[in-house]
């Protein structure tokens, strides 16, 4: 390890020195192991979602439809098929990233204010059905009885059930991964194309990049990472909630993604951190009257810090 | 035995409702030929100009690519035929680097836009075009540097860099040097003339400049009022007495 | 049986006459401004109450001319305060800072009114049945349809007539070659934004005095909006008055015959549309790109 490769990947390796010793650190703040797991895994939704708004340069508002449906498939697989945590994991991502895929044809001719309009109200879809679904999915009160399973691994089990921190890491690996194919897919040539659509829709079509394909294409893959995302969310809470497909959550979704800063690839898990921090002390500290004090913040960073935390810090350093 | 035209526009009208933008015009371009395109404001140039480039078909007349009709080829499609265009206005990618801007449209021209990873020999066969583009467009020592960040000038070249890493056979460009100053003027400039002169591509090019046009092309023709007006080497056009009353004795 | 049918015709059709002011005030600022107010069904919700505060003081008639004008002022101030700095700038800003509105909306609501339902008194005559046989219709529900009526078409006449009117629809055709005319668009998104705004007043007034008050009830009310407005068509008021009516009359409808689906009736003629006629019924083709 020489001194370039340190300064080039600083970030990603203090990242990864943090995340990794989070047990050790986070009680020393007053803060709790499973409070680290909702930091990762609406990280990784929004990190998901920033596929889309920071690197394709196109504007979800419903990106809850699909982290919802992988709550809820992930849930339902474990209480009505089988009790394995992994498959149950692989059916929510499937649930939603499908959906997400046959919605994306619908969507992919849109722009601009019409395609958020569009997703929200396919999102409003999915939270319908949930809510109207009640035998099957609990209706109001959301989808309760299932529990995840310990990861058995032949020569031993993973206790994910009963240790928490066992929890904790095992989110930190699918984060992990995920976050690993992801970055691997914005590096590719395909990743590429999806600057140039961001970048300048009109150039990229006349170098004759199929635009419509390659927003559906991007807009699906998103949509799976999310949707596994919104799995690991219902293994967290054993609890898979139909508030969690409405645009409120979708809003809390883009909230993320602009605090941390929208064109940094890590800028969603610093998003994550801010949220979730702010979630936590806001509502003990404003119990009547948390939403509104939500509601300034997300004001005052559109109007104040549009370019997020890490996009402040960037260009701080990039000057 | 004459050789096949680059590229031939035969009694090619444009109708808008009541409107004629193109007036039956036909022009030949034969290959490794620099055509300027001028003609003044309101002449129908840029009509013109989207009728080659496929924005729209015509509502008569033909176009011919290497001798084969190309009207009802969309403007994707005549980009794979072997089309490179500029636009009036840049339009790059602006918040990449000149090393990504040139690597995009080079993986784009290799079929490559829709992979998820390349091998050595493909990733290497990128880096190599790329190079060669931005050499041409002489960004090398610019290659890391945002396109957003740089001069008009140097914008320009690379746009023209990126329509070059598609590896066209005839290239369009829409007024390059529009809202240059003399020095961006003068390098764009430089920059067509090499490519023609050195690099033997056949160019048509749409230009308000009169400077530039005298000093570029092999061949001029003069749009007025959707007509073609005359058509001739720089010489044969300063001394048309018609365009000099059309075009030539206003402008200047 | 014909009682119920009769009903639910009605209700549907006071459902899709709300949904058409809703989506219609949305619809002009999308048009105009680009912003989707998602903080929409709160405007609802500040007319409502503002009218429930100056009943006392000049009556349900008087709070049903000012509440919606101060509505429109309010509306006019936030569009000054806060919507006009994301004009310019990526969508996502828009839809995010009135989404937070919306919440501040809400608490200020909950702050000020408190957060349990209130009645909104409407005079005794409207309360009253319009017979003794269809004891359901009330005077009140005939009287909402009306001023339904008569806010939609005022608001055509005002596009139409108006100064400012043909200014706003010059604008949604052309922005830039209104901009280069000399029409100052900043003044005229405000002046929108507040025409906008009054619609929602005035859809919160007539909603308080059928179904009460309380912090949320605008929320309900905002997405079916949203349908109506894809459904006809982004940047077509005509579409989104059709749409409005359409998915009103259609949930209605099948209220009759399947209630537990009226719902979901707006959702699939959504889908429909989508498939069959993307730019929705009236939309502008330019819209979509």
């Amino acid at each position: 390890m020489n001194e370039t490769f340190l300064r080039r990947n600083l970030q990603p390796i203090v990242i990864w020195a943090l995340l990794l010793t989070v047990p050790f650190w986070l009680p020393l703040f007053g803060g709790y192991t499973a409070l680290a797991g909702r930091v990762l895994v609406f990280a990784l939704a929004a990190m998901s979602f920033n596929m889309l708004l920071g690197f394709t340069g196109i504007m979800s508002f419903g990106h809850a439809a699909y982290f919802g449906l992988g709550a809820y498939g992930c849930g339902l697989f474990l209480k009505f098929v089988y009790a394995s945590t992994p498959l149950a994991m692989l059916a929510g991502t499937l649930l939603g990233g499908i959906a997400g895929t046959l919605f994306g044809l619908l969507l992919v001719r849109r722009r601009g204010v019409y395609f958020a309009m569009v997703t929200i109200a396919f999102g409003q879809v999915c939270f319908y059905i949930a809510y109207k679904w009640d035998d099957l999915t609990g209706g109001y009160d959301g989808l309760r009885g299932f529990a995840r399973a310990p990861i058995d691994l032949g020569l031993t089990k993973i206790d994910i059930q009963n240790n928490g921190t066992a929890l904790y890491f095992f989110i930190l690996l699918v984060f992990g991964v995920a976050a690993a194919a992801q970055g691997f897919v914005l590096r590719s040539p395909f990743g590429r194309t999806m600057l140039a659509i961001r970048e300048n829709e009109r150039r990229a079509r006349f170098l004759g990049i199929p635009i419509e394909k390659h927003i559906w294409l991007s807009f699906s893959i998103s949509c799976f990472f999310t949707a596994l995302a919104g799995s690991l969310y219902a293994l967290l809470n054993n609890f898979a909630d139909p508030q969690g497909l409405t645009y409120v959550m979708s809003g809390n979704i883009v909230m993320i993604t602009i605090m941390g800063g929208m064109r940094v690839f890590w800028g969603p898990l610093i998003g994550a951190v801010l949220f979730v921090a702010l979630q936590d002390y806001v509502s003990s500290a404003w119990p009547t009257t948390w939403m509104g004090v939500v509601g300034v913040v997300f004001v005052s960073v559109v109007l104040f810090f549009p370019r997020g935390l890490m996009g402040m810090l960037q260009k701080r350093a990039g000057t | 035995m004459s050789t096949v035209p680059k590229l031939e526009i035969r009694n090619a009208t444009k109708q808008f409702g009541s409107l004629v933008a193109v007036s039956n015009v036909s022009m030949v371009v034969q290959p490794g030929e620099l055509r300027a395109v001028i003609g003044p404001n309101g002449a129908g140039k840029t009509t013109f100009f989207n009728l080659i480039t496929g924005f729209f078909p015509p509502t008569s007349g033909e176009i011919l690519l290497d001798g084969q009709t190309i009207n009802h080829i969309p403007a994707a499609g005549r980009v794979k035929l072997g089309m490179g265009r500029t636009f009036q206005i840049t339009e790059i990618f602006p918040e990449l680097t000149v090393r990504e801007n040139a690597r995009i449209a080079v993986e784009t021209g290799l079929g490559f836009s829709l992979r998820a990873w390349l091998n050595a020999a493909d990733k290497k066969k990128v880096a190599d075009a790329s190079d060669e583009v931005m050499t041409m467009a002489n960004l090398t020592s610019k290659a890391d540097r945002l396109v957003g960040e740089l001069s008009h000038g140097d914008q320009r070249s690379a746009e023209i860099a990126m329509a070059l890493a598609l590896k066209p056979t005839l290239l369009l460009l829409d007024e390059p040097t529009a809202g240059m100053g003399d020095e961006e003027t003068f390098q764009v400039t430089g920059l067509i003339r090499r490519l023609h002169r050195d690099s033997k591509y056949t160019i048509v090019l749409i230009e308000h400049d009169m400077r530039v046009v005298f000093h570029l092309a092999d061949t001029i023709s003069v749009l007025a009022e959707g007509k073609l007006l005359a058509q001739g080497t720089p010489a044969e056009i300063a001394a048309n007495e018609h365009v000099q009353n059309a075009y030539l004795g206003k402008a200047e | 049986m014909m009682q119920l049918v009769m009903f639910n015709v009605t209700n549907g059709l006071i459902v899709g006459a709300f949904y058409v002011l809703m989506a219609l005030g949305l619809s002009l600022i999308i048009n105009l401004s680009n912003v989707v107010n998602f903080a929409h069904g709160n405007f609802l919700a500040i007319g409502g109450y503002l009218a429930f505060t100056l009943t006392p003081y000049v009556g349900f008639w008087g709070a049903l001319l000012i509440s919606p004008l101060l509505t429109a002022i309010f509306g006019y101030f936030i569009e000054q305060l806060l919507i006009r700095h994301v004009y310019a700038r990526n969508h996502i800003y828009s839809l995010l800072l009135t989404f937070g509105l919306g919440f501040i909306l809400q608490d200020v609501c909950r702050v000020i009114w408190g957060p349990s339902p209130l009645p909104l008194d409407i005079p005794e005559l409207l309360s009253l049945p319009i017979t003794p046989d269809l004891f359901f219709i009330t005077w009140y529900r005939v009287f909402m349809v009306g001023v339904v009526v008569v806010a939609v078409s005022g608001l055509f006449a005002f596009l139409r007539y108006t100064r400012v009117g043909i200014r706003i629809r010059a604008g949604t055709l052309d922005l830039d070659t209104v901009s280069a005319l000399g029409v100052n668009v900043a003044a005229l998104r405000s002046y929108n934004f507040a025409v906008g705004s009054f619609l929602a007043g005035l859809a919160g007034v007539l909603a308080a005095g059928q179904i009460g008050l309380n912090p949320n009830m605008g929320d309900d009310l905002i997405m079916p909006s949203f349908i109506a407005i894809i459904v006809g068509g982004v940047g077509s008021l005509t579409g989104t008055l059709l749409g409005g009516l359409l998915i009103g009359v259609a949930a209605a409808l099948t209220t009759v015959f399947y209630p537990a689906g009226a719902e979901a009736v707006i959702y699939v003629i959504m889908a429909i549309v989508l498939l069959l006629r993307p730019r929705g019924l009236l939309g502008e083709e330019g819209m979509l790109s």
